[in-house]
């Protein structure tokens, strides 16, 4: 028998019991459409992520003060998780720790070191709140901040404790909807500031948002916001080779060691907690496409039972076709496509409702991403539901003996 | 030369721990162009006879050589081979698949068929056999829109579709009228003057004195074997 037959045979089984058909098929679509959805909302869950750890700097490590064991960030250094001490014990980071770290590390690194405050901005009668973040000029590099318009806080700024300040995207358009707020007065908790750059829209970040935030001078601080002398709350350490990230983790943990005598505090590594991520994620993915796939499984158990009903109701059939020299295998092929073009179909209407639905989910929810794998993986999954779930009602019809098969009734 | 030789048949049929010999040592030939009645009452073992016959069982022991082949020893894809190369069947309730129209039931052993014959001739040959048992306007109609003397008559071409020596049928007149019955036994006499062997089981006297030999079978044995 020939394939072209089988499958105008199938294609004809199929369509002779059309609701029987669709409802064994519905299995395998929602089956396919669950896997598919579920792998795409992982992988765009994921993909977004990604994304925004790299938007905060790819190859950036945080020294903050206190040990912390940080398992799930990765961080921590050797302090280990017993000696979870933080930051109340009296550790602090100071600039003379960050002069002596770039004094002495050996890899090529950007030091940027920040201290943080919730502010109240106003212009005229508009009041918005944001972070107040106190910065040096190496902070636009390191945290990946553009200038949209003006200029940068400069060294000269920080040297003269001037009151020229960056302000952030939303905080420009919050408070100067209708003109640049270039050269224009700002008032910070109450003091007045001038406006010399404005941040371009980052959109969002790991951490607090650049566009929320007004950068001042890392010197203003203590002067202004009560902010405690000579400390620095957290500093960011740009690697200029990404890839060296963990190397020049292990050094300043040494150096710092050494200086301080012992481990108060912690360098996290954006890599690591990139890769962690990205680790935990594919985890997630894969669970969720083990969900997806028990309902494909069921759907298997679906195709199953119907093919041993029809089996069964069409032993008759199976008796005349091997009155007329059916073989064996002539009768299991035919079964087997029957099945296999069954769950196939199931799997193509499921993949178009994933597509259709993964739409509406992004435009509702989260970020999806359908990849040509998911629907690979789909598509070969559909087949071998197909077969594996065809196998055993196909061998039960091709090893009825024919004298059998005629007689029943 | 004989076309089929039974020798010493028994099929045996086990049932819980009943023992059934539907045939009890059967022994017959059957020579090339021969036109033979089985006959029996019910339960006489016949049909058991016609299943073994068409090769669709095997028998428990016994010989059974058709065309020269040992076919008690073949494995199933042969037997199915012998069934579409050398057997075409006639059944009581005409057997044809509901949902093909007459004349792609009688393209249907062509499809397993090792044959090399190519799909126009396979349907040449269709529309002539149609024609042959006079149901040419009625090749695009589904059995259930034919009465059963002419199903019977698709069956038939069905059966002269591979072309094969044997006819072998099984009360091919047990469902129909009478003017039916004389239709299909009327090809069948055509056929055998065509020179094939033909071979069909009855329980009805009338029917079987159409034949040139009669074999009587009774509780699985022949008790008869008579020439008209």
């Amino acid at each position: 028998m020939d394939l072209r037959d089988s499958f105008r045979n199938a294609t004809r089984a199929i369509f002779a019991a059309k609701m029987r058909s669709f409802l064994t098929m519905l299995g395998i679509i929602i089956g396919i459409a669950a896997v598919v959805m579920l792998m795409g909302v992982g992988n765009g869950t994921k993909k977004s992520i990604l994304s925004r750890m790299q938007s905060s700097g790819s190859g950036n490590l945080y020294l903050t003060a206190g040990a912390r064991s940080n398992v799930l960030m990765g961080g921590g250094g050797p302090g280990g998780p017993g000696e979870r001490s933080g930051v109340s014990s009296g550790a602090k980071i100071t600039e003379e720790d960050l002069a002596y770290i770039e004094a002495r590390v050996t890899y090529s690194i950007v030091v940027s070191p920040t201290n943080q405050t919730n502010i109240t901005i106003k212009n005229g009668d508009t009041t918005m709140s944001g972070t107040g973040i106190f910065a040096t000029p190496t902070y636009f590099e390191v945290d990946n901040v553009t200038i949209a318009d003006g200029r940068m806080i400069s060294t000269s700024d920080i040297d003269n404790r001037t009151r020229n300040v960056v302000i952030g995207a939303t905080v420009q358009t919050t408070l100067f909807p209708n003109e640049s707020a270039v050269g224009q007065p700002i008032r910070i908790n109450g003091a007045s500031y001038n406006v010399v750059g404005v941040a371009t829209a980052k959109g969002e970040t790991v951490g607090s948002s650049v566009d929320t935030a007004i950068v001042l001078p890392f010197s203003d601080g203590e002067k202004s916001f009560g902010v405690v002398h000579n400390v620095v709350q957290r500093t960011t350490i740009k690697c200029v080779d990404p890839t060296q990230s963990s190397a020049v983790t292990t050094e300043i943990t040494d150096i710092l060691t050494r200086k301080h005598k012992k481990v108060d505090f912690s360098i996290q590594d954006v890599a690591a907690m990139t890769a962690l991520l990205t680790s935990s994620m594919t985890t997630l993915t894969t669970l969720l496409a083990a969900i997806g796939g028990l309902s494909l499984l069921v759907g298997g158990i679906g195709i199953m039972n119907i093919m041993l009903v029809s089996v069964t109701e069409r032993t008759r059939e199976i008796g005349i076709r091997k009155a007329l020299g059916a073989r064996e295998r002539d009768i299991l092929v035919q079964f087997l496509i029957e099945s296999s073009l069954l769950s196939i179909a199931g799997g193509a209407l499921g993949i178009v409702i994933s597509v259709l639905g993964s739409d509406f989910i992004v435009s509702r929810f989260t970020t999806t991403s359908i990849t040509g794998s998911s629907i690979l993986l789909a598509v070969g999954f559909s087949i071998a539901v197909g077969v594996f779930f065809g196998v055993y009602p196909a061998r039960t019809a091709a090893r009825l003996k024919p004298v059998d098969a005629l007689r029943f009734e | 030369m004989n076309l089929i030789e039974f020798n010493d048949i028994r099929k045996t049929y086990t049932i819980g721990t009943v023992t059934i010999d539907a045939l009890a040592g059967v022994s017959f030939d059957i020579g090339e162009h021969e036109f033979v009645a089985i006959m029996g009452p019910s339960g006489s073992g016949k049909s058991t006879l016609m299943h073994i016959l068409g090769c669709l069982d095997t028998p428990t022991s016994g010989a059974y050589r058709l065309e020269d082949h040992d076919v008690s020893e073949l494995r199933s894809n042969d037997l199915a081979h012998i069934r579409n190369r050398d057997i075409g069947f006639v059944f009581q309730a005409y057997n044809l698949l509901p949902h093909l129209s007459a004349l792609e039931n009688v393209l249907l052993p062509c499809t397993y068929s090792t044959h090399i014959m190519s799909g126009r001739d396979e349907k040449v040959r269709a529309h002539e056999l149609m024609e042959r048992v006079g149901l040419k306007d009625r090749m695009y109609n589904r059995p259930v829109e034919m009465s059963g003397g002419e199903q019977q008559r698709v069956a038939i071409a069905r059966a002269l579709m591979m072309n094969p020596p044997v006819i072998l049928a099984d009360e091919p007149t047990g469902n129909l009228n009478s003017k039916g019955a004389r239709e299909i036994l009327d090809i069948m006499k055509e056929l055998h003057a065509d020179g094939k062997t033909i071979i069909y089981v009855t329980h009805d006297a009338i029917i079987g004195a159409q034949a040139e030999r009669v074999i009587r079978i009774q509780d699985g044995r022949v008790v008869a074997d008579e020439r008209n």
